[in-house]
């Protein structure tokens, strides 16, 4: 087994540039030390060995945050706002005070992206280093407002936490004055997520389409979907790329309620659990499926699922890409990705 | 092990840890960092990227090796440290899992030096919504540097408030001080209007208050605040103690690096730059008294104030702090220095034998030394000299994680603003009374010292980290790093507090303790290069 694993490890380098390879093999090996096998986590290293930053309301590159903590459930919500160049001025009102009275833009349409950071819904938080580099450069890039939540983790808070934070979330940014743009003068909500992310966004989607809470859009970057059917791609790359199955059933297990098994709608959508979407006012999705991540068929079967609703979904398809591709601008998939993302939003 | 390690695997069974802070290798110039893997926060010389991924790979091939509950045996057991330098981080986790694999390179592209002591050390106005689902919620939301980000409310007061605040200061910074007291007028006004028992009302109150001080009692200068009797001093820290964890964490996490650097020791020397009631000591006496290989010789000088009534509390907790040792059979002697400022006083006062190692305990204390300074030079750095030339085993450095120190009097207030308002929200999870309200007065006097003084009375002069680093480092003192065990035990302190939002954060080395995302103290572990002239006292 160390001869494959040797293998594994060269395939990977051969495919992702060297920092790529560093930065998501030091998450590999300290995620392998901080899964237990009895299903226990062990946060406290967890939360030692996570780089942390704090927010900043000074603006770099145009983009500045802070956090907002809500004191009845302890979420902390980080909002990323981007400031163009000529708005700078009119913003402070003297000296260390800016004041979010206005709507963003009363004639403009300003997206507001509520984004649910990954880690298989137990590493990580919104103010994880490489999470809040990615909403930085997302707000850049759609030139609008980011809000990353800080959602409750497995296993201390299994199904459906996460979810009805990220309901709640949603909540939140409708009933924000300071989120309003556009004539319509409403809040422009899109739903984005990545990997255990890219599961909330769904779920919260889902909800909200039938409570009628309106998300203009979906981008859901290689989400975390699975059945206990392994499928071809499972079998196919299973420990090639920094991801073992057998560690997905892991988080499973932490995730889902106790005895449940990976049928259960959280996990698998369009399962023979999941509800059917048809007829529901969903909203259009950006689903991005990295070739050699070994979820990928259940992230294609989702976009035919959504396909098959009558609901409208776009697959961006990346053969060569690994899980964690976005986290550094080293690579064309990055780059692809941005212009994607920017499209989808600004269309 | 070799040359590379930087934990210890330690079976840890009691409190009393056994592996020590460690120190790291020195710092790096800014421009050879990579600056891809610093946007995911890590440190790593452009340099050792092949290196590091070298490890990583032999790391995977040992891990494949090892069954899935070996690995995760490392969590439980090792300490680490500093995990924001991946190569070190990377290089403790090999050492860990395979004592015997060589960890090539001394080379040129090492971030790791040997370890230059190898007989020594071995060794990280948010907000209130008043969460009615009715339409008066109280936000305020807060980001780093200062800066205060207000958002709008149903009822616009608070945010008047807020505007109102910071347009006085404004006038006071100009000196136009008519101006400042109509505003003061009006800020009356409004606060009679929100809800003064928390949030901006009630922070926003004791910025008020400080204010009407400054503008009313002394134009340009400042006010020099009325000193508090020892008694009154005691009353109000003893519970500002209690309401909340900030000096706990303190002292926790000085004793636990203070007990790891005597690792070994038989004669040791804490010295307290402030003894107040002495809480911080039964708690090292006790771990001392626990210690495998049984306690050392202790002895303690607690620096405090002179006292005016002709009682000498320094020794009354001395006797106090000797009773508890005689009855856990450390040997113990007390020394009491009075002082009212540290740079007062001499190096032969605390008369430390070449013998003992020493420990320097500093909680809230070093920033009051960034004033003015005299003939002689900074305080500072007078203070920070004469520390080195005792030759600590561990400076302890807990201070106010803010930047009260800034020379402009409005970049002050709105970072004291922004700091004290967090550190009330996180008061507010306390419900005890007296503690509370009695918290909020020694907070309060911590604001009007930053408000009301200038000059040498404005004493309550805090830096952040950062800072303390560079001016640490620059008068020749290495960081000692606090692990993984030290968070740890930090986060189970915290679990003892029911309040949830408190959080205990890891930062290259230092622990942090703050509210929610904002940190608020900082506690860092620093050890003294010894000068090139300086005989060096035994190890």
């Amino acid at each position: 087994m160390a001869g494959s694993n040797e293998i594994n490890a060269n395939e990977a380098k051969k495919v992702v540039p060297l920092h790529t390879w560093i930065l998501i093999s030091n998450f590999k090996l300290a995620y392998n030390m901080l899964r237990r096998p009895d299903g226990t986590f062990n946060r406290e290293l967890a939360e030692f060995l996570d780089r942390k930053v704090s927010a900043n309301t000074v603006p770099v590159d145009g983009v500045y945050s802070f956090d907002v903590v809500d004191r009845s459930t302890s979420l902390l919500n980080r909002v990323y706002r981007y400031l163009s160049p000529e708005n700078d001025s009119g913003r402070q009102l003297g000296a260390g005070i800016i004041e979010l009275e206005k709507p963003l833009s009363a004639t403009e349409v300003v997206p507001v992206v509520i984004f649910f950071h990954g880690g298989s819904f137990t590493h990580s938080s919104a103010n994880s280093a490489i999470y809040d580099t990615f909403c930085r450069r997302l707000t850049g890039l759609v030139e609008g407002v980011v809000v990353s939540v800080n959602y409750r983790r497995s296993p201390e808070h299994r199904y459906p936490s996460a979810y009805e934070d990220g309901w709640e979330a949603l909540k939140w940014v409708h009933s924000r004055s300071w989120l309003v743009s556009g004539k319509e003068s409403k809040v422009h909500v899109y739903l984005a997520g990545d990997s255990s992310g890219g599961n909330i966004a769904h779920h919260v989607a889902h909800r909200a389409a039938m409570s009628n809470v309106e998300v203009l859009g979906n981008i859901l970057l290689h989400p975390l979907f699975g059945g206990e059917e392994r499928t071809e791609s499972e079998k196919r790359l299973d420990g090639k790329y920094f991801v073992k199955l057998q560690d997905r059933d892991w988080y499973w297990r932490a995730f889902l309620p106790e005895g449940e098994d990976r049928d259960h709608p959280a996990c698998n959508i369009f399962g023979p659990r999941g509800s059917s979407l048809s007829g529901l006012n969903f909203p259009k999705s950006l689903v991005v499926v990295a070739g050699l991540d070994l979820v990928q068929d259940w992230q294609l079967a989702y976009v035919k699922g959504l396909q098959k609703s009558g609901h409208d979904v776009k697959l961006l398809f990346l053969e060569k890409a690994t899980i964690g591709f976005y986290f550094l601008p080293n690579n064309d998939h990055f780059y692809t990705l941005m212009e994607e993302m920017r499209n989808f939003i600004r269309s | 092990m070799g040359p590379y390690d930087s934990s210890i695997s330690s079976n840890s069974t009691s409190s009393a840890c056994s592996s020590s802070t460690k120190p790291p290798p020195p710092q790096q110039p800014p421009e050879q960092m990579d600056h891809l893997l610093a946007g995911a926060g890590y440190k790593v010389r452009s340099n050792d990227l092949t290196q590091v991924a070298d490890r990583l790979e032999q790391l995977e091939t040992v891990m494949v090796k090892s069954s899935p509950g070996d690995f995760s045996e490392l969590g439980n057991d090792t300490v680490y440290y500093n995990p924001t330098d991946l190569a070190s981080w990377v290089d403790s986790l090999l050492t860990e899992l395979n004592p015997n694999v060589t960890v090539h390179g001394s080379g040129p592209g090492d971030v790791s030096d040997p370890d230059p002591d190898p007989n020594g050390f071995n060794n990280n106005f948010p907000v209130n919504m008043n969460n009615n689902n009715n339409m008066n919620m109280n936000m305020n939301v807060y980001g780093e540097f200062g800066q205060q980000v207000v958002t709008p409310v149903e009822e616009d007061v608070s945010i008047r408030l807020v505007h109102v605040l910071m347009t006085c200061a404004e006038a006071v910074q100009r000196g136009e001080l008519s101006l400042a007291s109509l505003l003061i007028d009006d800020l009356q006004g409004l606060l009679g209007r929100v809800n003064s028992g928390c949030g901006i009302g009630k922070v926003g109150s004791f910025f008020v208050d400080a204010l009407s001080r400054r503008v009313v009692n002394s134009p340009q200068n400042g006010v020099v605040q009325v000193d508090l009797s020892a008694y009154e001093n005691e009353i109000l820290y003893h519970h500002y103690y209690e309401a909340c964890p900030y000096l706990k964490f303190a002292h926790f996490t000085a004793n636990q690096a203070i007990l790891e650097a005597f690792d070994g020791q038989d004669c040791v020397h804490v010295i307290d730059f402030n003894l107040m009631q002495g809480l911080q000591w039964p708690a090292l006496i006790q771990a001392l008294a626990l210690r495998p290989g049984g306690p050392p010789l202790l002895r303690l000088t607690g620096i405090g104030p002179p006292s005016m009534d002709g009682r000498d509390p320094l020794r009354e907790i001395g006797l106090k702090l000797a009773e508890l040792a005689r009855s856990v059979n450390v040997r113990f002697a007390f020394r009491g220095v009075a002082a009212s400022r540290l740079d007062d006083v001499k190096p032969w006062m605390l008369q430390v034998s070449p013998k003992e190692a020493v420990a320097v305990n500093s909680i809230m204390q070093l920033h009051k030394l960034l004033g003015p300074g005299g003939p002689r030079g900074p305080p500072i750095d007078l203070v920070l000299d004469w520390i080195r030339e005792l030759n600590p085993r561990i400076l302890m450095v807990v201070e106010q994680e803010s930047n009260h120190n800034q020379p402009e009097f409005l970049d002050r207030f709105t970072e004291s603003l922004y700091y004290y308002s967090t550190m009330f929200d996180s008061l507010d999870a306390c419900t005890a009374q007296p503690e509370k309200t009695l918290a909020e007065l020694y907070i309060q006097r911590e604001i009007c010292n930053v408000v009301c003084c200038e000059g040498s009375a404005r004493v309550e002069r805090h830096e952040p980290l950062v800072r303390w680093r560079e001016r640490l480092t620059s008068a020749g003192f290495a960081p000692l790093h606090l692990g993984s065990n030290a968070f740890k035990q930090a986060r189970m302190l915290l679990t003892l507090f029911s309040a949830e939002g408190y959080s205990v954060e890891e930062n290259e080395g230092c622990l942090t303790l703050g509210w929610h995302s904002r940190p608020l103290i900082a506690a860092s572990a620093w050890q003294a290069i010894p000068k090139p002239s300086a005989v060096t006292m035994g190890r």
